[in-house]
């Protein structure tokens, strides 16, 4: 029954709803168009904020905001050596083991401290050292020398380590320029703390998965037009595109094929596709039975129709035909890589004393799922191929970080026989795959130890021109590869973004860092 | 009724008693979860010093740290620092509380681990407030649904509540997260979705957990009001001349809010514990998400804290519910 009294209760409730400001409960998922670029990652980052202290894919591209580098190489597939000059004004080469870069005046890192010879010195010499596990260069601290015959020379030689200087030339497009300071306060000083480059970008915090950076006014290239990047880690891809939807986050990566469907159309999303400086692999355990066999690893290679894995991948990979990406250095499509050859395979298995995969021992395919896309599906299809052949595989799909701790070689050889794996450095350098993957003193994932490959790497290394170079790469060191399969590299990645289509201005490199010091919501 | 002196020294008996046995399921719980991370594949040690490492420095690194001992060797002296106030330090995760990735085994760079208490002391306050609006979410809807079902069994208000109840139980929780997204957030544009910058983005995952937990505060209503109404001293009130919202007020709701606070009790603890899905979902930053993200690193410190926090927070508010109860009927017993 109604009363007059609560009638009245329920007309002043009415009038009370109307005076509460539903903004204090709903706040619009668009209202914050002039806000930072928002970047959901798919990549958690290290404790550790020294570059020289991983390979983690994410922080590098983190180090790209805030960070300076000599030079810059775009790494398009229609000009894949293009250099562009930026904390360098020029890299020369004097002679074959020597280097001189002159550096642009007037830059100064974050903290304040300007940037000199001496950082690129202590940089160069910092990044060399044999316990640095990032590990970018072709030799160690001792084998070249750094000289500084001014505040804005330097003079690189390698005559002691007789490799060529012009190694040096690709890597100045890929090494972050650190401050001489914060590396002489040692490693356990502000250089593991904080990122402090002379980048379009400040570091300001690590605020649990965010990290936070901010506009730096006196960027040498020009101030940022937006007030700084917040980069987040965002396990979960639905998530990340559910927060591109809604218009919370201003980009992200690493898409699936049918999420790149479900983005196609969207009139406020745009789409950015790009062949990157990744390939992923089939590696294999080449330190322990029985892949320890070249004749059988290149069986296995013959076994595995690389044609259905780009229909699974759709958009997500491109073909290719090498050990390196097609916008690397020395890249070339080899005549004799490995193809789908039923029958190549069964002679190789038969040559190798497993006549129809006869007396092999179960095999263990080692894949993730959660990074990289479609892993599961086309390890499935490798699975079913190789047994096909004979090969008594088990694919064993782990979560990242079960799938991180089973990844590389140890003693007695890396677990499992087999395992998949992408490798991406922001460089046209070719050495960052090859000599890190193949060369006996590095073998990452495979353990291989060939004396063969290990003197055509060398040989690679110190030739005495980037022609020279090229040649011994395209014709001797790759095709040695492709014949002893250490690893099967399957494709390309193509790595796509999606943004927010009033955001223009960005710059995306092809390893996944972004310049976005002329980025701005329009 | 226990009144006067007697009531407190009843409170005090009360809390001793419930307190030493929840020390003691607390005390189980994190033994039960201490072992089983000790036997599960997967070794830390590989995780914390990067998968670069020899075989033979990851056995250093386990025998420094303890992790080769026996289970109860450590375990004893894990609770030793627990019974301090230490949780100790997460294998992984530095003092910004990012979810990191593995370093290499030889970096004695890296930053200083984050302790496990700041961990959850950071995330709790969020899953709190979840657990709260889900809570209340829940109770809007199970309130006016329930009590009115309860009130005219087997008539529509009844099937209504049963109806409601079968579909809001079937509603896959990740399914409804991600339904909801699209429309209110991707479509509609009225709330925001994922992690977390104010109170709006606790809106999204809150319901999403009421329509989980709103089927069983319904039942328990529907069953319990219908029940009382049933009784003889409702009926006993109509013929006192009580008018029938004092009774269904003040006498068949009082009665029935007992059972359904034990249900609230059970609820809100799991809330607190078993927000898993719904905060990875929405990149909310609350103990789900941290434990997720602890379970796939390995990270046995922080799952350890995060079982001991949250089997003693049950504890806590399965005490606090029966006092309530007790005080609401003094005939219970605890």
């Amino acid at each position: 029954m109604i009363t007059r009294r609560s009638l009245l209760a329920s007309v002043g409730a009415a009038a009370g709803m109307t005076q509460i400001d539903p903004r204090f409960f709903i706040s619009s998922a668009y209202a914050q168009t002039t806000e930072p670029i928002i970047f959901l990652s798919a990549e958690n980052i290290t404790g550790n904020w020294d570059p020289t202290a991983h390979t983690t894919l994410s922080q590098k591209n983190i180090e790209a905001y805030v960070m300076g580098y000599l030079s810059r190489t775009p790494m398009r597939p229609e000009n894949p050596d293009e250099t562009n000059m930026e904390l360098a004004e020029s890299i020369t080469l004097l002679d074959g083991f020597r280097l001189e870069i002159k550096l642009r005046p007037g830059v100064k890192f974050h903290d304040g401290e300007p940037f000199a010879a001496k950082d690129v010195k202590a940089t160069f010499e910092y990044g060399a050292q044999p316990d640095r596990p990032a590990q970018w260069y072709p030799g160690p601290t001792d084998s070249f020398e750094v000289t500084t015959p001014d505040d804005m020379t330097v003079i690189v030689d390698t005559s002691k380590g007789g490799y060529a200087a012009s190694l040096f030339i690709f890597l100045a497009s890929y090494l972050p320029m650190m401050s001489a300071k914060d590396i002489a306060a040692g490693p356990n000083g502000p250089l593991s703390q904080r990122l402090n480059g002379t980048g379009p970008f400040r570091f300001v915090e690590q605020r649990g998965n965010d990290t936070v950076l901010e506009a730096y006014d006196e960027y040498f290239m020009g101030a940022p037009k937006v007030p700084g990047v917040n980069y987040s880690f965002v396990g979960d891809a639905t998530t990340r595109i559910l927060s591109m939807l809604n218009g919370q986050a201003s980009i992200i990566e690493r898409l699936e094929p049918e999420q790149i469907e479900t983005l196609t159309g969207k009139p406020n999303i745009t789409l950015s596709k790009m062949v990157s400086v990744e390939n992923k692999y089939l590696w294999f355990r080449c330190s322990k039975p029985p892949f320890d066999n070249p004749l059988l690893r290149k069986a296995a290679c013959h076994a595995i129709d690389r044609e259905i894995i780009y229909e699974v991948l759709g958009e997500s990979g491109s073909p290719s035909k090498n050990f390196i990406s097609p916008i690397k250095f020395g890249y070339i499509d080899l005549d004799n890589y490995p193809e789908y050859d039923p029958e190549e395979c069964q002679r190789l298995l038969a040559e190798a004393g497993y006549p129809n995969g006869e007396g092999l021992p179960e095999l263990e395919y080692i894949t993730s799922v959660g990074f990289y896309p479609k892993t599961k599906e086309y390890g499935e299809v490798i699975t079913a191929l190789l047994q096909e052949q004979g090969f008594p595989v088990t694919l064993n799909v782990m979560e990242v970080a079960a799938w991180n701790e089973n990844l590389y070689d140890r003693e007695g050889g890396g677990p499992g026989h087999m395992i998949d794996c992408g490798w991406s450095t922001g460089s046209p350098e070719p050495d960052l795959v090859l000599r890190t993957h193949f060369h006996s003193s590095s073998k990452r994932i495979t353990g291989l130890v060939d004396p063969d490959i290990d003197a055509l790497l060398d040989k690679e290394r110190s030739a005495s021109t980037l022609e020279e170079r090229r040649r011994i790469i395209q014709e001797e060191l790759t095709p040695m590869l492709a014949d002893r399969a250490p690893a099967l590299s399957l494709f390309t990645s193509v790595l796509v973004h999606a943004m927010r289509s009033d955001l223009q201005g960005l710059f995306l490199y092809p390893d996944g860092a972004i310049d976005a010091s002329k980025a701005a919501f329009v | 009724m226990h009144v006067g002196g007697g009531f407190i020294v009843f409170i005090v008996n009360f809390l001793i008693r419930r307190l030493a046995q929840g020390v003691i399921i607390v005390f189980l719980v994190s033994f039960l979860i201490f072992t089983l991370l000790r036997v599960i594949p997967g070794d830390p040690v590989r995780l914390m010093a990067g998968g670069m490492a020899p075989d033979h420095v990851i056995d250093q690194i386990a025998e420094d740290m303890g992790l080769r001992d026996p289970i109860p060797v450590q375990f004893v002296r894990y609770m030793g620092g627990v019974l301090q106030g230490d949780l100790g330090q997460s294998f992984i995760r530095p003092a910004s509380g990012a979810a990191v990735g593995g370093a290499s085994f030889d970096d004695n760079t890296r930053s200083e681990r984050a302790e496990v208490f700041d961990l959850i002391a950071d995330t709790a306050p969020f899953t709190l407030q979840l657990a709260l609006l889900a809570m209340a979410f829940a109770l809007i809807v199970a309130l006016p649904v329930g009590i009115y079902g309860g009130l005219r069994p087997g008539k529509w208000p009844d099937r209504l509540a049963l109806y409601m109840g079968s579909l809001f139980i079937s509603l896959p929780n990740f399914w409804l997260g991600i339904v909801l997204a699209l429309v209110l957030s991707v479509n509609l544009g009225w709330l925001p979705a994922i992690g977390y910058q104010g109170f709006a983005y606790t809106i999204l995952p809150a319901i999403v957990l009421a329509v989980e937990i709103a089927p069983f505060l319904i039942r328990s209503l529907t069953v319990s009001v219908a029940q009382n109404m049933r009784e003889n001293y409702i009926s006993v009130a109509a013929i006192r001349g009580i008018g029938h919202r004092r009774i269904v007020m003040a006498h068949a709701l009082k009665n029935a809010s007992v059972p359904l606070l034990n249900l609230l009790g059970v609820q809100f603890s799991m809330l607190l514990g078993g927000v898993l899905v719904v905060e990875f979902i929405f990149d909310y930053p609350g103990l789900g998400l941290l434990t997720i993200n602890a379970v796939l690193q390995r990270d046995f410190p922080l799952i350890q804290g995060i079982a001991i926090v949250t089997s003693a927070a049950f504890v806590v508010i399965n005490i606090i519910v029966d006092l309530v109860a007790t005080t609401i009927d003094p005939r219970l017993e605890y």
